[in-house]
């Protein structure tokens, strides 16, 4: 039809059939549809074999721009390496007070096994298990068969393990990309962490509080605790129980103007690496859930009640020579006067029977509405899954008003301890304790459960026990200490108070004259030894525990050591208010005290402050640190240690 | 009659083999075998300079496709445009019986067990199709295909295997097939408006087709729009691809010394990816050397069909060109990064059976027009002796 090409002989004949092909014949002249067809056609080949041209055309361009103008980049390569870490299912940060990561992720494998592709299953059972030996056998092979199309083999592969597993080779095996929780301070934050389950859900602690914030968004979590602070306290208190031969322990640090715990121990502790194996009893978190009778403790309540609601002053005597008579009870004094005793010799002399005489004339009412005051008969309105709620008798009758005078038949948490007496000397205002860290600007205001002159009073009360009482052991030179000590009798384990199994507590504020952090400490048992003289009472084991812990936090937490003097001037109106029967006993000034047994302790300083964030804390406060420790003054040591 | 014995015999079609094999064009034949050689020592070097697994099998079925080729190219036209139905219909059975009992393969059901080869049916309706639609539009004049009627027979034709393969699935070699029949549609001579009117409800069909596509067919056009999406997933197979040519420069890093490819940072080397594998060990010049012999075959099926003097012919040599276009050009662009990832084989160079063989079937096809380019038929494919 067309006539292109080689076609030379075509006009000498005439092909058989031709006539029927109009059109495809080459010399004839055409028109009309014929020609439109031929037009078309011919239109259309040239058409096609443009379109031929231009698509050459681009994928060559394409290829030279890929392969000279491109430079041979390694960007993407880059970026490949550079987006490999990222992983969707990041559970957020945990961070300390300062920024210092307490809880993050670590980026792992899951192996699981699709057991319709697997072909031999003993063969790759066989295999496994030469590079996993502690997958069990006969269990291994059993699910390698069931037909199940999803098995986990194991979860939180290491690098190493997937590298020996893929090298098997084995089809129907995969791994699927995990992530597992990694807590780099170990031990140290374990119950305020809590920990998180294999499916890297939190089971405990913030990480279970948290559990939805976490998942769901980017930015850490910023807890109030301190990991200098918390440090400090958990080795202190380790030594303390290991030096007293305590069965457990406990301590909180708060900071009294914002409710925001510090440090929060609870010994024993566990590893959260390894929380499965882990015994119950360590698992268990003292200072949130474990429900103590206080003891004497109670008494700086008591006290502070009895002031604040009228029916005692300061110089109010009380007769705690006689038992108190009550039913079939009677209450005895082991270390009173015998004589009437006014109401700081009752707190420095801890006499149950003046506790319990200021309760009997506040009333039980009064006690009631004090005690729900300070927080102690409901539950921590903390941040925690593990909180106690307090247990106190539902039919409060004299004989609890009097046993609950001196810490006996109520039992509250050591978190619920260290919130009510920093609303006692915080000038009186009662702040609900947290341990997520609060901004400054935005710190609950509180409520008012005391007058702060009651406050007042408190304070210097809480000092001349230190001073003066049981709590000798707790002072440190420069910080002004005020506290009390608690020494309960454990409830033996078939019911009745055991004479010789003691809990031990001692409270302190510090500095007194204007306090910024109350710190508690509970030892479950301790013995005496030959360096108490045999004691197992408070005095003799938390208070210097305290005063240790004091002593090496102080600094870290920005207190200066300098500048307290007894100046308090709340502290000489009340000496000079008191009977002085000859000697002045009140008048001593603080002196150095941090018992010598516990020197070795203070003068290891393992807290290193080089690692920490800077920024927070200028660099002076370091200095000062050190040259705190190597320049203490000697220590005095009371050698007539009175205890209680 | 002597001196135009030959040429009259030729257009009766009357020739005996011999002489059908001397009107072979062995010049086509040549390019083709050189373009199989630069395939050959590619897989050598793919498999580092090893024959086996390779090299060696796709040499056999290379010399086994070029017996094909002869063999389908001295059958007489007329019985090919006689039986171009009952091609389709046999491929199309061969596709029914994929989806009924097919071998899975890769996520997809695409192979037929035949006991002694694995076909592959999607591959074999590509010529099956085109040789129907020439046969279809064989002496019908402009004027009996411009009724819009005629066109249902043709659009059946297309769209039963279209979607049998689609199902499987396998949208790349339904699109091609779909392209392919377009083409020799626009050949034939259907009126360009209803090109544009299905070309405007396919695109209006994006959305809805979207919501059907399979999620790795979504990832890969997402891909494909930003490929530094998911650069160790769905992106990386053509990441790697641009940084592999992009490394091979001007002149390549030589035969057997590509790093990119070697190293197995490309993965498919052997098959649908060997085109970057190719320019990385020869550079830009190779590459465009290559493109350059497959621009060769693509002028040849041209002039085939320019030469034909029957209409079924050149639409077969224009379905049959546009085929081989496609393979090559969806590869090459694929592989550069100009269109979505999709499973198309580069010719005579990727690695696997069916594709070659049927490239080979195909070309074979092409050189029957070429060898029977001047015979005469009649409009329903009888032999021509009025």
């Amino acid at each position: 039809m067309i006539r292109v090409g080689r076609a030379p002989k075509r006009a000498l004949f005439l092909y058989p059939g031709e006539e029927v092909r109009p059109s495809e014949r080459p010399k004839v002249r055409l028109h009309g549809a014929t020609k439109h067809a031929i037009d078309t056609g011919r239109m259309r080949l040239m058409v096609t074999a443009g379109l031929f041209c231009f698509a050459f055309t681009s994928i060559s361009v394409r290829l030279v721009d890929l392969m000279l103008l491109k430079e041979p980049t390694s960007a993407p390569g880059l970026r490949t390496a550079a987006s490999a870490p990222h992983n969707k299912l990041a559970r957020a940060d945990i961070v300390d007070r300062n920024g210092v990561i307490l809880a993050t992720n670590l980026p792992t494998v899951n192996l699981y096994a699709d057991s319709a592709k697997i072909g031999d299953a003993k063969a790759a059972a066989d295999k496994l298990i030469s590079v996993l030996p502690d997958v069990k056998d006969d269990d291994l092979l059993r699910r390698l068969t069931s037909g199940q199309r999803f098995i986990y083999l194991r979860r939180h592969m290491t690098p190493g393990e997937q590298m020996s597993v893929n090298r098997l080779g084995i089809p129907g095996l995969y791994f699927e990309d995990s992530e597992r929780r990694v807590y780099p301070q170990g031990n140290l934050f374990a119950h305020a962490l809590g920990t998180t389950d294999t499916d890297n859900r939190g089971s405990a602690g913030v990480e279970k509080t948290f559990d939805q914030a976490l998942s769901e968004k980017r930015e850490p979590l910023q807890l109030s605790l301190d990991l200098r602070v918390q440090h400090a306290v958990h080795e202190t208190l380790a030594a303390g129980i290991a030096r007293f031969r305590a069965e457990a322990g406990s301590a909180v640090v708060i900071d009294v103007h914002t409710g925001e715990l510090v440090a929060m121990v609870s010994l024993p502790d566990f590893d959260p690496k390894a929380v499965g194996d882990s015994p119950a009893d360590s698992r268990f978190n003292r200072t949130t859930l474990g429900l103590y009778e206080m003891g004497s403790t109670f008494k700086l309540f008591t006290a502070a009640m009895a002031l604040d609601h009228g029916t005692s002053k300061v110089t109010s005597m009380y007769d705690a020579s006689q038992p108190i008579k009550i039913g079939r009870f009677t209450i005895k004094d082991f270390h009173g006067l015998n004589r009437p005793e006014s109401v700081p010799e009752i707190l420095i002399h801890s006499s149950n029977l003046g506790a319990a005489r200021m309760a009997m004339d506040a009333g039980t009412e009064t006690q009631k509405k004090y005690l729900r005051a300070f927080g102690l008969l409901s539950p921590l309105s903390l941040e925690l899954p593990e909180v106690g709620t307090p247990q106190f008798p539902t039919n409060w009758r004299d004989i609890n008003t009097i046993t609950i005078a001196y810490g006996h038949g109520i039992s509250v948490t050591p978190v619920h301890v260290v919130a009510g007496i920093s609303s006692l000397v915080n000038g009186g205002k009662m702040i609900p304790s947290t341990v997520i860290k609060r901004d400054p600007n935005n710190i609950p205001a509180g409520t008012r459960v005391i007058s702060e002159h009651t406050s007042d009073a408190m304070r210097a009360m809480m000092r001349m026990i230190v001073l003066e009482g049981s709590g000798k052991q707790a002072d440190v030179a420069g910080y002004e200490v005020g506290g009390k000590t608690g020494s309960a009798e454990k409830v033996g384990r078939h019911g009745g108070y055991s004479e010789h199994s003691l809990r031990t507590s001692f409270v302190a504020a510090f500095p007194i004259d204007a306090p910024r952090y109350v710190v508690l400490v509970v030892l479950d048992e301790p013995k005496g030894s030959k360096e108490t003289y045999g004691f197992a009472t408070a005095g003799w084991n938390s208070a210097p525990t305290v005063g240790t812990i004091i002593a090496k936090i102080a600094p870290l937490l920005g207190v200066f050591p300098m500048g307290h003097h007894d100046t308090f001037e709340p502290l000489p109106t009340l000496i000079a208010a008191l009977p002085n029967d000859g000697k002045n006993e009140y008048a001593k000034k603080a002196v150095a005290s941090v018992p010598a047994m516990m020197m070795d302790e203070l003068a290891r300083p393992t807290i290193s402050m080089a690692p920490m964030p800077t920024g927070s804390r200028p660099d002076t406060i370091a200095a000062l640190i050190k040259a705190d420790v190597a320049d203490l003054p000697d220590v005095v040591v009371e050698e007539d240690g009175a205890a209680q | 009659m002597s001196d135009i014995g030959f040429s009259s015999r030729l257009r009766r079609g009357d020739m005996i083999a011999p002489e059908k094999v001397f009107q072979v064009s062995w010049s086509l034949i040549f390019w083709l075998v050189c373009i199989f050689a630069f395939g050959f020592a590619t897989l050598y070097s793919a498999a580092n300079g090893k024959l086996m697994p390779w090299a060696e099998p796709q040499l056999a079925r290379f010399i086994i496709g070029l017996g094909l080729l002869l063999g389908v190219a001295v059958i007489d036209i007329r019985f090919l445009m006689r039986y171009a139905y009952v091609i389709w219909v046999l491929v199309l059975v061969l596709l029914i019986g994929v989806e009924l009992r097919g071998v899975i393969g890769g996520g997809a059901r695409r192979w037929i067990d035949l006991g002694f080869i694995n076909l592959q049916p999607s591959e074999l309706m590509k010529p099956a199709i085109v040789l129907a639609l020439a046969r279809y539009f064989h002496g019908r004049g402009l004027e009996e295909i411009s009724s819009p009627f005629s066109l249902l027979v043709p659009l059946g034709l297309i769209l039963v295997p279209a979607a049998l393969i689609v199902v499987q699935p396998d949208l790349g070699t339904a699109l091609v097939i779909i392209m392919t029949a377009a083409a020799v549609l626009f050949m034939a001579g259907v009126r360009l408006w209803k090109f544009i009117a299905v070309g405007a409800a396919g695109l209006a069909a994006v959305p809805i087709a979207w919501t059907f596509l399979h999620d790795y067919q979504k990832d890969r056009i997402r891909t494909f729009l930003d490929p530094e999406r998911d650069p160790l997933g769905t992106g990386y197979h053509i990441l790697q691809s641009k940084i592999a040519l992009g490394s091979g420069g001007v002149f390549g890093k030589g035969f057997m010394q590509g790093t990119q490819s070697r190293l197995s940072f490309l993965p498919e080397r052997q098959t649908d990816f060997i085109f970057t594998m190719f320019a990385e060990e020869h550079g830009m010049v190779g590459g465009l050397v290559l493109l350059g012999l497959y621009v060769l075959v693509l002028i040849y099926g041209y002039a085939i069909a320019f030469r034909c003097r029957h209409q079924f012919g050149r639409l077969v040599a224009m379905g049959i060109t546009t085929t081989f276009f496609l393979y090559f050009f969806i590869n090459i662009a694929m592989v550069t990064g100009l269109i979505p990832v999709v499973g198309v084989p580069l010719p005579l160079i990727s690695y696997g059976g069916t594709a070659l063989l049927t490239l080979m079937l195909c070309m074979g096809v092409l050189m029957n027009v070429w060898v029977h380019r001047d015979v005469q038929m009649a409009s329903r494919g009888s032999f021509g002796y009025f």
